[in-house]
């Protein structure tokens, strides 16, 4: 059997950057353009996983395995944060009815 | 860091004491724990000690950033008084334990060796901070504050998150050391002929917007008011004092250690940053009719006051972040205090009212809580014989004494912008003292009487003194 | 070992017919076979059981707290996997921090049970 990093090490490092390069903006272009609270969770969700895969795919070409571990610990701290935000938009669909975030302005600057 | 582990135990331990059915005892005991962790911190003065495997490092400056979070935190909890009335829907345990939590992240925003406790610190900080944020979970306000808080507050994590993983690939390390020292190698060759030189450079920018985020500089401040205004208010004036500090002393130690040797990538961009800060916060501030979102506006400026030292690079650079944070921490509260209590007792059907005209007449029947106000409110606009005065001060001391003419011009938008503010804190104190105003006397309790005794007479202390605690910092 | 982009040919090949395959039947149905409608059989199929209401209906917030509370602990096994994989190098002071670890969360646990919140019939 192939050493996992063996195998993550096939593809070039630059691939690697350029894909979670590209999923972190799409990450960010969802939240800037959707109007809909849990999807904006999602792009944010998909900006972190961006960032693991880069983590992941370093730590493998440097043989670190720090990079690894770090992963643990987005892993870890966004499963809090979905927790958190999930039951902050179970609270306001009870108040309001809608996650629609264009609904939300009662607080205006 | 024996704070830390401390502060995580009583933690919990307050929520449990939630099970006793007791609320009397959970202010007091709060404030004990915070008081034990205030002198365990004290314990490592004068050492410079390695945490938990190169994670966390403790030295004299982090001492200090802990102790003036430990005291605003201890601050706060006097004035916390059970958190609100509304006896069926408030679990005042479960508010002091998270409180505790989210001091355990600011310290570990402070001491972070490694870009991981960084990382960990400001979630555990800001997850906290959502929850307190909504807990008011009746009221449509505070839930909007809550889901915007934590859908900016997430969004700026990820973007800081992509910037530490590009920063590890191009340096192959965490640790803050390890990453300036893998910079300034980087910066002796050619940085664009270097094959990860730009990936270093994107990933530092990246990290610099995610912690400019947490602390509300300008073009990333525009959830600040909206959070500030929507949370209670006990919960504002701890995330204006706590989390700002925290945040502000995160982004000094990252820059400082880390990327001196790119200051030219950093500090350009800062500078504009700053002066948008100042400008944005302090006019902004001028229209408004509340006195919270005034306040929140008047958070922004500061942390915009912040930036100038964290740029200027003096060897008392320190001691001038530290002092302004600790007179800015002070002068918040009891700004805090006074309008908790007076919009209590001005409430409309139930809402309690926080603005200007809410503060009319105070000075009738309640001559101590508008001398309180008129103290705080001369800190914040820093006028002398304040500690406000000496904090500003220090900080344009610093910016003049830099060679660069930037930091004149610097100096210049901040002097102006500081002659602005007088003109929006006189507001409340116009408004306590000349406007005419049916408020009856409010009662307070005797630890909050204390409270407000303790922070004025610190600012008037630190205004007349500041070498007393300048010298120690 | 290198894969060469020519490598994946095959691969490319069975997508093509497993869609091709799916396209070709859906079709194929669609025009062979006769259409009679009648409102058994255009009823949603429900084990036998006549369907009743909208399949949107809110569900009860405690299946949420227990899914949340789900995540959360179930997460937290992730930090066991390289404590477990470097078991016998990390020896007995591994093994004191994993059980301060386990602690704290049982705190948690406890901390839950106590709050009533798994009470199902409250």
């Amino acid at each position: 059997m192939q050493q996992i990093p063996d195998v993550i090490r096939q593809i070039p490092l630059n691939n690697y950057v350029w894909f979670s390069t590209a999923l972190f903006c799409i990450g960010i272009i969802g939240v800037l353009t959707r109007r809909n609270a849990i999807i904006i969770f999602m792009s944010v969700e998909l900006m972190l996983n961006a960032a693991n895969l880069l983590l992941a795919a370093f730590s493998s070409y440097k043989s670190d395995p720090t990079g690894q571990v770090f992963v643990f610990f987005i892993m870890a701290v966004a499963a809090a944060e979905v927790a958190v935000g999930l039951a902050i938009i179970v609270m306001i669909y009870r108040n309001i009815q809608s996650i629609d975030v264009g609904i939300l302005n009662k607080l205006k600057w | 860091m024996n704070a830390i582990i401390a502060l995580s135990l009583f933690g919990i331990t307050n929520l449990f004491l939630g099970f006793l059915n007791n609320r009397k005892i959970l202010l007091p005991a709060t404030l004990l724990f915070v008081l034990i962790a205030f002198g365990l911190n004290l314990a490592d003065w004068n050492h410079e000690y390695y945490w938990f495997h190169n994670m966390l490092k403790t030295n004299n400056l982090s001492i200090n950033f802990t102790s003036i979070i430990l005291v605003a935190t201890a601050l706060v909890v006097a004035i916390s008084r059970g958190f609100g009335n509304d006896e069926e829907h408030t679990h005042p345990a479960e508010y002091y334990g998270i409180l505790l939590f989210s001091v355990v992240g600011a310290i570990m925003m402070v001491t972070f060796q490694s870009l991981f406790m960084l990382f960990v610190g400001i979630e555990i900080l800001s997850v906290a901070m959502y929850v307190l944020t909504g807990s008011d979970k009746r009221n449509l306000r505070s839930n909007e504050a809550a889901l915007k808080y934590f859908l900016m507050g997430s969004f700026a994590t990820g973007i800081m998150l992509f910037g530490i993983a590009l920063v590890y690939g191009a340096t192959g390390s965490f640790d803050i050391n390890g990453i300036g020292n893998m910079v300034n190698q980087a910066k002796l060759q050619d940085i664009m002929l270097n094959p990860y030189g730009p990936i270093l450079y994107g990933g530092i920018i990246l990290i610099f917007v995610g912690l400019l985020f947490k602390i509300s500089a300008a073009p990333f401040h525009f959830w600040t008011p909206d959070v500030y205004d929507g949370a209670p208010s006990i919960f504002t004036a701890f995330m204006s004092t706590v989390v700002k500090t925290a945040g502000v002393a995160a982004t000094y130690r990252l820059l400082s250690i880390s990327f001196p040797a790119v200051y030219g990538l950093w500090g350009n961009p800062l500078v504009y940053i700053t002066c948008l800060t100042l400008f944005i916060g302090n006019i902004t501030a001028v229209y408004q009719q509340s006195f919270k979102r005034m306040l929140a506006y008047s958070s922004i400026s500061h942390a915009g006051y912040l930036l100038i030292t964290v740029l200027a690079k003096t060897p008392t650079t320190n001691s001038s972040i530290l002092f302004y944070s600790l007179a800015y921490s002070i002068a918040t509260i009891s700004a805090f205090a006074v309008l908790m209590v007076v919009s209590e007792a001005q409430s409309k059907s139930g809402k309690p009212d926080e603005s200007f005209t809410a503060l009319n007449g105070l000075a009738t029947n309640n001559p101590f809580l508008a001398f309180v106000l008129t103290v705080s409110m001369l800190s914040l606009a820093g006028i002398p014989l304040t500690a406000g005065f000496f904090g500003k001060f220090f900080i344009f001391a610093d910016a003049f004494s830099n060679v660069s003419s930037l930091f004149k011009t610097i100096a210049v938008v901040a002097i102006l912008m500081s002659t602005v503010g007088i003109y929006y804190y006189f507001k409340p104190i116009i408004a306590a003292y000349l406007k005419k105003g049916d408020l009856e006397k409010i009662e307070l309790s005797p630890i909050y009487k204390l409270t407000l005794i303790i922070t004025t007479a610190l600012t008037i202390l630190l205004g007349i003194a500041p070498d007393l605690v300048k010298n120690i910092f | 070992m290198n894969y060469q982009p020519s490598d994946y040919l095959p691969i490319i090949v069975q997508i093509g017919a497993a869609l091709a395959f799916i396209v070709l039947t859906m079709v194929a149905t669609h025009w062979l076979g006769p259409k009679r409608h009648s409102k058994a059989k255009d009823d949603v199929f429900e084990c036998g059981i006549e369907s009743v209401g909208n399949a949107r209906t809110p569900i009860s917030v405690k299946y949420f707290l227990v899914a949340i509370l789900f995540v959360l602990f179930d997460v937290e096994i992730i930090f066991m996997y390289p404590w477990a994989v470097n078991f016998k190098t990390l020896g007995w002071d591994g093994f004191l921090e994993m059980i301060v670890f386990m602690s704290l969360l049982l705190a948690g646990f406890i901390y839950v049970l106590k709050k009533g919140v798994l009470d199902w019939e409250k």
